[in-house]
């Protein structure tokens, strides 16, 4: 192409699930080799998140659960083809996604926790108390529940 | 006098609130076009413009690989 190509290395964002047979402590090491691995590419990490044990859609090698981790990452195009490779021998490594990002061009997504609760009947401090105990296993039933309610809205 | 009728003025979502990419890690906006087989709905069933349509077929379909989407469905 007779574009300018522009000065800035590229930017990606990489996405890997990790198999569900390690446990929460073992991860660790994983993601640092992880790390290690865009590090040896001369990638500089910019930004990283952990999406925590997720069901996945569909079972993926016998494994019905995942650790998701996400890397942002700035990488000469050269160098980015051997960290893919060497992801991809990494047994650890269920699968991956790498995509180019326009930083320029992204619009965050609203997160659903954000989104406004419905209204409460004005409770004791005691109970406000209790009750945030009780969000994290509701969160859990609230995400089936959306899941269901999406499964049969069909948009029209 | 050939957009007097509009019956259907169904505009792009992504056009109105001026999403340039569409990340296919944003299930829940993804999960609204496709239908409980989750197959992609079309441009013409939700509004959808073209250039829209070709960037959110590559989401659902990245979404599907990462495993943040069924391929398909078998509704209960
Ligand atoms: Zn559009």
């Amino acid at each position: 192409m007779a574009k300018n190509k522009s000065a800035a290395t590229p930017h990606y964002e990489l996405l890997y699930i990790i198999a569900n047979k390690f446990s929460e402590n073992e991860l660790e090491p994983i993601v640092e080799k992880v790390a290690k691995l865009i590090e040896e590419g001369q990638g500089t990490t910019t930004h990283t998140e952990d999406w925590g044990k997720k069901k996945l859609a569909y079972p993926i090698n016998g494994y019905t659960h995942g650790y998701y981790r996400l890397v942002e990452f700035d990488m000469e195009a050269a160098n980015l083809a051997r960290v893919e490779r060497n992801l991809r021998m990494m047994p650890e490594v269920v699968r991956h996604m790498i995509v180019k990002k326009d930083l320029s061009r992204v619009t965050p997504i609203p997160r659903p926790a954000a989104a406004p609760k419905p209204e409460l009947p004005v409770k004791a401090e005691k109970e406000v108390k209790e009750e945030k105990q009780k969000e994290k296993t509701n969160l859990k039933d609230l995400d089936e529940k959306l899941d269901k309610i999406l499964e049969t809205n069909d948009l029209l | 006098m050939e957009n007097t009728i509009n019956k259907n003025d169904k505009q792009c979502y992504f056009c109105v609130n001026n999403i340039k990419e569409i990340d296919y890690k944003d299930g829940h906006t993804l999960r609204r076009y496709v239908g409980s087989y989750m197959k992609i709905f079309s441009k013409k069933k939700t509004g959808t413009c073209a250039k829209h349509q070709r960037k959110l077929a590559t989401a659902i379909k990245r979404a599907r690989i990462m495993a943040l989407m069924p391929f398909v469905n078998q509704p209960k």
